[in-house]
């Protein structure tokens, strides 16, 4: 096994907006090491965050490929299928995608993206509850709840733990959906403008406890177009013109 | 897990589902008593004609009657699948009540009582019979007073409450029927079909039984009596007597006690269908009869056949030649109708089909010839023999089809429920864009997603149904007294109508087969309504959904 995690090669990623065609990645190659805090920045609308959901296995790219671990994450280009269906777990392509988004990656977004319905708890244990069947969650569940409760107070929320998103402040729900990215120990942290809707010292705080969990190991992919916060990153990218070069 | 963990949540907090809920529970509930309504009327019908009918009958559909059902019935009696068959009289009459300007225009039915015991259940609907066992017979009888034991211990009379109203002489019926009356009331028999009177309070109070029913009382204080000119007896439907409570019970009107004296007046008709002079025949009220069919309880009336028959001149008689006036013959005595009752397991078509057979095979028959002439020959040519089911079908049929018809007109607008689950779903998944994003993120799958609706729907259709048949259960349960509320709100908010639906009470009995019938089909159709929302859901793609504003 090489020392590359994660590794993308001749990522193309075009979208098609009415008659328009927006090329976004114009084949985008980059490797990332294990224990690596990498930091990929960009202007606005440059596909920073395309290339974090390829990343991710969120988004497909019509061309190149992603291997995390040595195994290719999508089918063959020609097999590839660029769309979700309501039958994607028919198709071992398709169910292994889901199987890194659920295992191998952890998100964090700008925006939180926290279940308004649930507590703190709850949107933790639901990355965990995600792939089990209701025999297995039985079975682990207190063991979801330990290894969720942990979490949170290593982010600093084990108090507030029936509070909901509504009653959180913008620093305290980001801490959520870090702890709910990382509560299934993934191998890769992917973080879209962790801070890009926090306030100066919220902000600091966050990057203050990336940077704890990087220095325990933890691979981190750091999407920013803030060079402040990429100055944190072990490595810099700069996306320009869909193509990456080095900082 | 997750996608039970999301449906019960989404369930709990989204109010909007509530809506599509509370329109599964209308529309179930809705369903659910249309079909139990509609079920009840159609199987009260069946038993309440069942009741008053043997296992086969046989008639001729003429007034006139037909001969030979003595003959008929001695033959038959034979046979190992028959247990029991009774001649009945049908004809028209108007019926005074002494004493009262009170007449009716009555159906009179001619019956031997004992037999028609035998036959069918006409017994369990008679009143005083069942409160004075035996007391009830068609014969020549007197008035019944209610006296009092002056020779006995004096009672305390004390109201419900207990309070002390006074004291003497114990309330008496004459012998036979207060011996009848102490020994249903030892049986644990209670009048609970009439409002009690101050006099049964008083009784009840003492430690008594309660006189049942509407006695005339001797005058002064002396012993009971029986009074009166002996006079034969006469059923009364009870519709005709008493006037029905709004909580279902019977109030016996206070000029009419049993054993009074009424009038009968019949137009008797000849073999040949011509109608003679009219004839009056005073009789006693010895007993009332509820069927539960209004149509029967407001118009029947019941007498002894052998009377009826002499009356209407439908008995034996000679036969006169028409150009000499020389006796020629017998005319032999004419019944309306035979009803039979089959012993268990034969089937009643084929009972039915060979009496038939039997009664028009007779015609032919050495014993008879020269007994019948051509009308008699005719009027037994006529006739048919049916099973119970057969001869009610033109009651039975529309009705079954009426409520088949009911029950879909009922299940298509139940299709609104399913609609409305459908734009709601959409619209909670329209909203939850986001959340379906952040769930495709954690590693959610398209099909777990559209599952997360699927169960959704379904939750929406087993707590709608839930609810609409604990709902539907109740209101069909409590119908009744629902519409006797309403009634006394408003009486034209009267939607039953006893004189309309036969019945005096609406059918207030929910079949288990109709509930989990209905509460499946709600749950299939909120299922399905939740698959467009969840195909939605399922295709829709994470990255787009994300960033969805």
């Amino acid at each position: 096994m090489s020392d590359a995690l994660l590794v993308a090669s001749g990522l193309h990623r075009t979208y098609v907006m009415g008659r328009s065609r927006l090329h976004v990645l114009r084949g985008c190659s980059l490797s990332v090491r294990r224990g690596e805090f990498l930091a990929i920045m960009g202007k606005s609308g440059s596909g920073k965050s395309t290339l974090l959901h390829i990343l991710g296995a969120l988004d497909v790219p019509q061309e190149g490929q992603v291997l995390f671990e040595d195994r290719p994450v999508f089918a063959p280009p020609g097999k590839r299928r660029l769309y979700d269906t309501a039958f994607d777990m028919l198709s071992t392509c398709e169910r292994q995608r889901i199987a890194y988004r659920r295992f191998a990656f952890g998100f964090v977004f700008q925006f939180y993206h926290l279940l308004p319905e649930l507590n703190v708890l709850e949107n933790v244990l639901l990355t965990r509850m995600v792939g089990c069947s209701t025999f297995t969650w039985w079975r682990e569940r207190h063991q979801a709840r330990h290894d969720a409760l942990e979490i949170l107070r290593r982010v600093g929320l084990h108090e507030r733990l029936r509070h909901r998103p509504a009653e959180l402040s913008g620093g305290e729900r980001q801490r959520v959906a870090i702890a709910r990215a990382l509560v299934h120990r993934p191998k890769v942290l992917l973080a879209d403008e962790p801070t890009g809707n926090l306030d100066a010292e919220a902000g600091a705080a966050l990057l203050g406890l990336l940077a704890d969990l990087h220095a325990e190991g933890q691979t981190i992919v750091l999407v920013t177009h803030d060079p402040g916060v990429a100055a944190r990153a072990d490595r810099v990218l700069r996306l320009e013109d869909g193509r990456l070069h080095s900082a | 897990m997750y996608k039970l963990f999301l449906t019960l949540r989404y369930l709990r907090k989204r109010r909007i589902a509530y809506f599509a809920i509370a329109a599964v529970m209308l529309c179930t509930a809705m369903v659910l008593i249309v079909m139990s309504v509609m079920g009840g009327f159609l199987d009260q019908l069946k038993t309440k004609a069942r009741g008053l009918l043997g296992d086969v009958i046989i008639d001729n559909r003429s007034y006139s009657g037909f001969p030979l059902y003595d003959e008929f019935i001695a033959d038959i009696s034979a046979w190992p699948e028959i247990v029991k068959a009774t001649p009945v009289l049908y004809t028209y009459g108007l019926l005074r009540f002494h004493g009262t300007p009170r007449t009716h225009t009555v159906q009179v039915v001619g019956v031997r009582l004992e037999d028609v015991y035998q036959v069918n259940a006409f017994r369990g609907s008679l009143y005083y019979e069942k409160y004075y066992p035996g007391t009830t017979h068609l014969g020549e009888q007197q008035q019944p007073l209610v006296g009092f034991d002056v020779a006995g211990p004096a009672i305390e009379w004390r109201d419900q409450h207990g309070a002390l109203l006074g004291s003497g002489p114990r309330p008496l019926l004459p012998p036979a029927y207060q011996t009848a009356l102490e020994k249903s009331w030892s049986a644990g028999i209670r009048d609970d079909e009439s409002p009690a009177s101050e006099f049964a309070t008083m009784l009840k109070a003492a430690g008594l039984p309660p006189i049942v029913g509407q006695y005339e009382a001797v005058p002064g204080i002396g012993p009971p009596l029986m009074v009166g000119d002996p006079q034969p007896g006469l059923i009364i439907g009870r519709d005709i007597i008493a006037t029905r409570l709004p909580d279902g019970r019977y109030q016996r009107y206070w000029n009419i006690p049993r054993g009074c004296l009424v009038t009968l007046t019949l137009l008797p008709m000849s073999s040949a269908g011509t109608v003679d002079t009219p004839v009056k025949q005073p009789l006693r009220y010895v007993d009332d009869s509820r069927t539960g069919i209004y149509e029967i309880d407001s118009r029947h009336v019941y007498c002894d056949f052998e009377l009826l028959q002499k009356l209407l001149r439908m008995d034996a008689a000679e036969r006169v030649d028409a150009q000499t006036g020389e006796t020629i013959g017998v005319v032999p005595p004419r019944c309306s109708q035979i009803q039979v009752k089959i012993a268990a397991g034969h089937d009643p078509r084929d009972v039915a089909r060979r009496l038939k057979e039997y009664y028009h095979g007779m015609v032919k028959d050495p014993r008879f010839s020269g007994m019948l002439d051509l009308n008699d020959m005719q009027l037994i040519g006529f006739i048919d023999a049916l099973t119970w089911e057969e001869s009610q079908a033109h009651i039975i049929a529309p009705v079954e089809k009426e409520r088949q018809l009911v029950t879909i007109l009922f299940a298509i607008i139940s299709l609104v429920a399913a609609v409305l689950v459908l734009c709601i779903l959409y619209m909670i998944v329209l909203q939850k864009t986001r959340d379906i994003g952040i769930i495709k993120a954690l590693g959610g799958s398209s099909a777990g997603v559209a599952l997360i609706f699927i169960a959704y729907g379904a939750a929406v259709g087993i707590v709608g149904s839930a609810l609409g048949t604990i709902i539907g259960y109740y209101f069909v349960t409590y119908i009744n007294q629902i519409q006797d509320w309403l009634t006394r709100m408003n009486p034209a908010w009267q939607v039953w109508d006893r004189s309309v639906y036969s019945f005096d009470a609406i059918p207030n009995t929910v079949r288990s087969a109709d509930m989990i019938t209905v509460i499946v089909a709600a749950i299939i159709a909120s299922t399905l309504g939740s698959l467009a929302a969840a195909w939605r859901a399922g295709t829709m793609q994470p990255v787009e959904a994300l960033r969805h504003e």
